[in-house]
């Protein structure tokens, strides 16, 4: 069925936490979107509050090959052809939070109440009608950019987008790309 | 007698503060709208562009509107969330009289006009004219600011009519007005984009104008330093190049040895200061003894970042000089302004490409409001209202004799103290909840209780209204059609989205009847706000805020224009001063000294800890609007008390632990926040919250002598800890704390 | 042909042959060796076999892989450890109230659950009418010495009897006319908000989201119209729709192992992630070290971190703790970190 899908695989997600101000102006227009039930589906938190004002800001990544699906029992959660790997099919999903807690980058969310996970999915609503995604559309300090890779190299010319992340023995490629130091390769993370 | 009809509580539980949410599938009709209008933020000065969804005369829901130039569809969390203050249930929707012992009961409008009409006659009959007073507010649109300006002076006759920008920029603006001859901030925020060195002082940019930081990390992207002057690692100084971490009430201290830096290094730009300015001379005699040790020892701050930041702005080519209530709040505001203004000056970078200054401007049209005319020492096109051809011109323009033109009144607070002192009996007031707003709350609410008559135009009952006699149901800014001037001096359109509910009516409507019956119904007859604001622009005409070729058609066709724009051919001013013309009297642009003078309050062995006061990035000032919008008061559900762990180790205080903070003025209770990212002399709270949970009943009523402004930046306090741990936010209810 | 074999799974094609088995004996001795059996209802038989096959073997095969073996085998060791009695109590309740009820669907709207419920009480009473039917478990007949008195037999036993034209025969005669009034309604409320919100409309497909919804209304619209046509239209049309009827609900079943009614199926798996978080939580709760808070049981953290390896992916760190020790708040805050230092590294936060 499907409307046309206008999908544009030339745009990219961009993040820079360094530029995040919290101002959670992404997770209120996340929320707004009622296929997400008012819930926000983007985190933003203190990094340690009682050092630092740090925050950081976090979307789903859309790995390669995606723990949370692989970790899923239901076999609720599923990556389409475009690389976006998609929220919990509702019906599916037993809310036994498997994903949640082996998602590396620490992005699906259990809904207590509704016993069911639910995840960023891009905006896929957005996203296939040629939209930018809604936080990185209200983001105000750059920390969420949706674009395509010649604007960012022209808009932060001494950053590289780096997709490999590297967690212990585990090395995880993305969909979404992270700004880093020119020339980087790979964010490791321990 | 404005006391309250009956006890807080039956009050709250009728008209709210109450949380508005979102239904969890959206509001219906959401997805196919009647309309989508294009429109802006109803909060800060920054004016985001922002389309309204409107279904069945109700907003709905938001939409980014990516083309407008400043934004681009950027927003904040209180952007996203301002379409729930509308079909809000705490609206007001019919006029309401205060009963005591009954509370508020619903009354028509006839009764509710005729009453308001009957009172202000009674009481300017047996007092005088000036024993009535009024007060507003720069949420107002300007067409709104023109006509309360107008209805003060020729419907009300009293000349004590001020705003709550009283507590905003006036700082700012009589600074500018010494130095430039204008109150304007110089330059549109595009020429922050290639400055080499930007400071930020005393603006906590990324809380409370959020949508600005991507000007300046844009402008970092490009390689800009940036220099924070603050006494807390607010976000923006987390990465800053330079945090000055001042103490609070040293500011002009710092700026003095600055200049003095530059001074003795020479980093100075003598063409322009010989050619463009004047003053130089008894502007640095002032501050020649301020040595980067002395200003160490005056503002805490190490003399290596003082010197750093003097190198690094006295070596740019390009900079932009920001600054905003943190400096300004300060009964030494105007001084603080001037100090910055020196900077600039020494350096000539103002009037050029990436060359910028200004203050931030707080309110949504604390630009736009603060030019038209509802200051009590003003009339439109910022005119002074001392100055004799200033009356006469808008004495013409309105159509009185000069002689009725009311002369200068008192500010804000000043209006407080003369009701405290049984001068003025009476009060109007609209969108100002000066309960909140003010310094010194509980000196507020015994004023408000001495009041003969008191009525309040507001959409919710905001906690002053409760004190009112009648209270008239006004609009939302989504109501009524007019035009707001944003930080930059960007004249824009605010469209009407809906109509106000049930019997709500347009706050123009009401002014305009109010006035009727009073009798000057022939100086009060408007087709629409585009007829407002075509008598504001002739208002206008040749005063420093010069709107004249300004209309409706060109705003729309051009995305907003900046005044000055004095006929209809004229571009508009993104920029000012390139012609070098300054609008003193002679010409040129002026340096003030700046010698400098301890704070109103300093700490002693009773009260030894800073206090200073502030925002967060989800409330807006008195959060009458925005403590009523679920999501944004759970964000950051209730004030606390910022403190470095090294202050609170000497008080024995434990995160999350119950402090009583007193200063001479009251005492307050507040969970601790221990934090590395203040200075260890100060806490800090932020103050949108009311009653017991209003941070403004510590903070003084020092005025500075020239602004007028509250000292709200500085107090003396003493720490005391309960040995308490607070309980969870969500369950105090700080939101409507009474 | 040999590698479709060659993927099959032959545990779960065993047990799949075994309770196929299982149900036709149970067929021959319920329908007293074929003698109550309906021959009419020989297609829905076939259907429901074939159904039950598919749905045991793609059942198998879905408990086989390692994060729901997990879940299986610690739910069995949990129901079974020495607390029996409560464990039952436990599952009998939350069958009401998550799988009668589905109490979950309400926070996400009222009408959403409503509709859901609709649905579901409609199927599942539907089913428990036609299947025994269809197996030749009930049958009615009229009672020996009487014209207006009626037996309902089960599993060849008489179980009840009610005069014709009572309440009683009118309930249960058309009972499943009310449960397909109750599909309609539901099925067309979500098939309403499937075609006209923009979230759904782009995350949905054809087959697995419109198709089910479809064919459920199909279903119960001709189920409605043979009962009409026979009622109140001399039976027109009626072996048409008997046709559309018959094979709408034989996709209907064969596609419940392959389709989104697979999660009727699933949905008690929801109970057993229960027990396991409430056993989880008496075991002790892990606390994560960089938040200093509890954030999930510890023994769901210690499976997780052999489920991961089990299926290739390995978050152990240098120093012998694991990625996944952390909360998900933790992981965030310290991929924060981790991208502040190589920032400050590379010399610049911006540009």
């Amino acid at each position: 069925m499907s409307i046309e899908n206008m999908y544009n695989p030339n745009l990219e997600f961009f993040v820079d936490m360094q530029r995040c101000i919290g101002c959670k102006a992404c997770e209120m227009a996340c929320a707004e979107c009622e296929t997400n039930g008012h819930e926000s589906m983007i985190h933003v938190n203190y990094v340690d509050r009682a050092t630092t004002i740090q925050t950081t800001v976090q979307v789903c990544m859309h790995c390669e090959d995606p723990v949370c699906a692989n970790v899923c029992p239901a076999d609720a959660i599923s990556k389409d052809e475009f690389g976006i790997v998609h929220t919990a099919n509702t019906e599916r999903c037993i809310g036994c939070s498997n994903c949640v807690q082996a998602c590396p980058f620490g992005v699906p969310k259990k809904v207590e109440e509704y016993d069911l996970m639910m995840k960023c999915t891009m905006c896929y609503d957005r996203t296939s009608i040629g939209k930018k995604p809604m936080c990185a559309t209200v983001c105000p300090s750059g920390a969420l950019f949706f674009g395509t890779r010649e604007e960012i190299a022209e808009m932060r010319p001494n950053s590289t987008p780096v997709n490999t992340f590297i967690f212990g023995e585990e090395i995880v490629n993305t969909k979404v790309n992270i700004m880093m130091p020119k020339g980087s390769n790979e964010l490791r993370i321990y | 007698m404005a006391k309250l009809p009956v006890e807080v509580e039956k009050i709250i539980e009728q008209f709210g503060p109450s949380l508005n949410y979102p239904p969890k599938e959206g509001f219906p009709g959401r997805d196919e709208p009647d309309e989508v209008v294009k429109t802006h933020c109803c909060f800060c000065g920054m004016q985001c562009g922002i389309k309204l969804l409107v279904k069945n005369d109700k907003v709905v829901g938001f939409d980014p509107w990516m083309e407008f130039p400043f934004n681009e569809g950027r927003l904040c969390p209180k952007g996203v969330q301002r379409y729930l203050q509308n079909n809000h249930p705490d609206r007001l929707m019919d006029p309401i009289k205060s009963i005591p012992g009954k509370g508020f009961v619903t009354v028509s409008w006839e009764d509710a006009m005729s009453e308001t009409v009957s009172e202000i006659k009674r009481i300017q009959n047996t007092y005088g004219n000036d024993a009535f007073a009024m007060l507003s507010g720069v949420s107002l649109t300007n067409e709104k600011s023109y006509l309360v300006g107008k209805f003060a002076r020729v419907a009300l006759k009293t000349k004590n009519l001020d705003y709550n920008g009283r507590l905003c920029m006036v700082s700012a603006g009589a600074g500018n007005k010494k130095a430039f001859g204008l109150d304007r901030g110089s330059n549109n925020y595009s020429d922050l984009e290639k400055a080499e060195v930007i400071i930020v002082a005393g603006a906590n940019v990324s809380e409370t104008f959020p949508t600005l930081t991507h000007w300046i990390w844009k402008a970092r992207d490009r390689g800009a330093k940036l220099i924070v002057i603050d006494p807390r690692v607010i976000p923006l100084a987390r990465t800053a190049d330079l945090h000055l971490d001042v103490r609070p009430g040293t500011d002009s201290a710092l700026y003095g040895a600055m200049l003095n830096y530059l001074v003795q290094h020479d980093m100075l730009d003598h063409d322009f200061i010989d050619n463009h300015t004047s003053g130089f001379e008894q502007t640095i005699e002032s501050v020649k003894d301020y040595s980067l040790e002395w200003a160490e020892e005056v503002t805490g701050i190490d003399k290596e970042k003082i010197k750093l930041a003097a190198e690094w702005w006295g070596n740019a080519n390009t900079s932009f000089l920001l600054h905003a209530r943190g400096i300004e709040h300060h009964s030494k505001g105007v001084d603080n302004v001037l100090g910055c203004i020196n900077l600039v000056l020494a350096t000539g970078r103002i009037g050029k490409p990436y060359c910028g200054y200004a203050t931030i401007t707080g309110q949504g049209n604390g630009q736009g409001g603060r030019e038209h005319g509802h200051k009590c020492d003003q009339l439109p096109g910022n005119r002074d209202i001392e100055n004799p051809e200033h009356r006469k011109y808008i004495a013409d323009v309105w159509g009185i004799k000069e002689e009725e033109m009311p002369g200068k009144g008192l500010s804000a607070y000043e209006i407080i103290e003369a009701i405290h002192r049984g001068e003025i009996k009476g009060l109007i007031s609209i969108c100002f909840n000066p309960l909140v707003s003010l310094p010194n709350s509980n000196y507020v609410r015994e004023a408000l209780e001495k009041l003969e008559y008191y009525v309040c135009i507001d959409f919710f009952l905001n906690e002053t209204a409760r004190h009112a006699n009648i209270v008239l149901p006004g609009s939302l800014q989504e109501e009524e059609e007019g035009t707001t001037t944003s930080a930059e001096g960007r004249v824009i359109k605010i469209n009407k989205a809906v109509n106000p509910p049930g019997n709500a009516r347009t706050d123009t409507s009401i002014i305009l009847e109010l006035a009727e019956r009073l009798g000057v119904k022939d100086k009060f007859t408007y087709e629409n706000s585009e007829a407002i604001f075509n008598e504001l622009r002739v208002a206008s005409k040749g005063g420093t805020a010069d709107y004249y070729g300004i209309t409706y058609k060109r705003i729309v066709d051009e995305m907003g224009v900046f005044w000055p724009c004095p006929t209809e051919g004229h571009p508009g001013t993104p920029r000012l001063w390139e012609d070098r013309k300054f609008k003193t009297p002679d010409g040129k642009a002026h340096f003030n000294a700046v010698p400098y003078k301890l704070p109103g309050e300093i700490t002693d062995e009773e009260y030894p800890v800073i206090l200073t006061t502030g925002r967060v990035v989800s409330q807006y000032l008195s959060g009458t609007q925005t403590r009523r919008i679920g999501k944004l008061v759970n964000q950051y559900p209730e004030p606390l008390l910022e403190i470095h762990p090294d202050m609170a180790s000497k008080f024995g205080i434990k995160q999350r632990e119950l402090v009583k903070v007193s200063t001479r003025r009251g005492e307050a209770i507040f969970p601790a926040n221990i934090v590395d990212t203040i200075r260890t002399d100060t806490v800090f709270i932020p103050y949108h919250w009311p009653g017991k949970k209003s941070a403004n009943q510590l903070t003084p009523g020092t005025l500075d002598p020239i602004s007028k402004i509250p000292e709200f930046k500085v107090s003396a306090c003493k720490l005391e800890p309960l040995g308490e741990i607070a309980p969870a936010s969500e369950m105090v209810k700080a939101y409507q704390s009474t | 042909m040999v590698t479709i074999l060659r993927t099959l799974n032959g545990k779960a094609l065993l047990v799949a042959f075994a309770v196929t088995a299982l149900l036709l004996a149970l067929i021959f001795y319920g329908s007293r060796d074929l003698q109550n059996f309906d021959a009419a209802l020989i297609t829905y038989l076939f259907g429901t076999i074939f159904a039950l096959f598919g749905v045991t073997y793609r059942y198998t095969v879905w408990i086989q892989r390692p994060p729901t073996w997990m879940y299986f085998k610690r739910g069995f060791q949990l129901f079974f450890n020495g607390r029996i009695l409560y464990h039952f109590g436990f599952f009998l309740k939350k069958s009401v109230v998550n799988i009668g009820l589905q109490k979950f669907v309400y926070p996400r709207g009222k009408y959403r659950w409503l509709a859901h419920f609709l649905i579901a009480f409609g199927c599942m009473t539907a089913f428990a009418i036609t299947l025994p039917l269809t197996f030749g478990w009930i049958h009615f007949t009229l009672a020996p010495g009487g014209i207006d008195i009626y037996e309902a037999h089960f599993f060849g036993f008489t179980v009840f009897n009610f005069k014709l034209g009572s309440l009683i025969a009118f309930m249960t005669f058309h009972a499943l006319n009310w449960s397909s009034y109750m599909v309609i309604f539901g099925s067309l409320y979500f098939l309403r908000k499937r075609l006209t919100q923009p979230g759904l409309i782009a995350t949905q497909n054809f087959e697995s989201d419109l198709l089910p919804l479809i064919l459920l209304i199909i279903i119960s619209v001709t189920g409605l119209g043979l009962t009409y046509s026979y009622q109140f239209m001399k039976g027109f049309a009626f072996d048409f729709l008997a046709v559309l009827h018959a094979i709408s609900v034989i996709i209907f079943l064969i596609w419940i192992p392959f389709g989104k009614f697979f999660h009727i199926i699933q949905r008690p798996a929801q109970i057993g992630a229960h027990i396991y978080r409430e056993e989880g939580i008496k075991q002790g709760m892990a606390v994560c070290p960089h938040t200093g808070n509890q954030f999930d049981t510890q023994m769901h953290v210690n499976d997780l971190k052999e489920v991961t390896k089990e299926l290739g992916f390995n978050f152990d760190k240098p120093d012998g703790t694991s990625h996944l020790d952390l909360s998900p708040e933790g992981k965030r805050s310290l991929l924060a970190k981790a991208h502040l230092e190589a920032r400050l590294k590379g010399g610049n936060l911006f540009g």
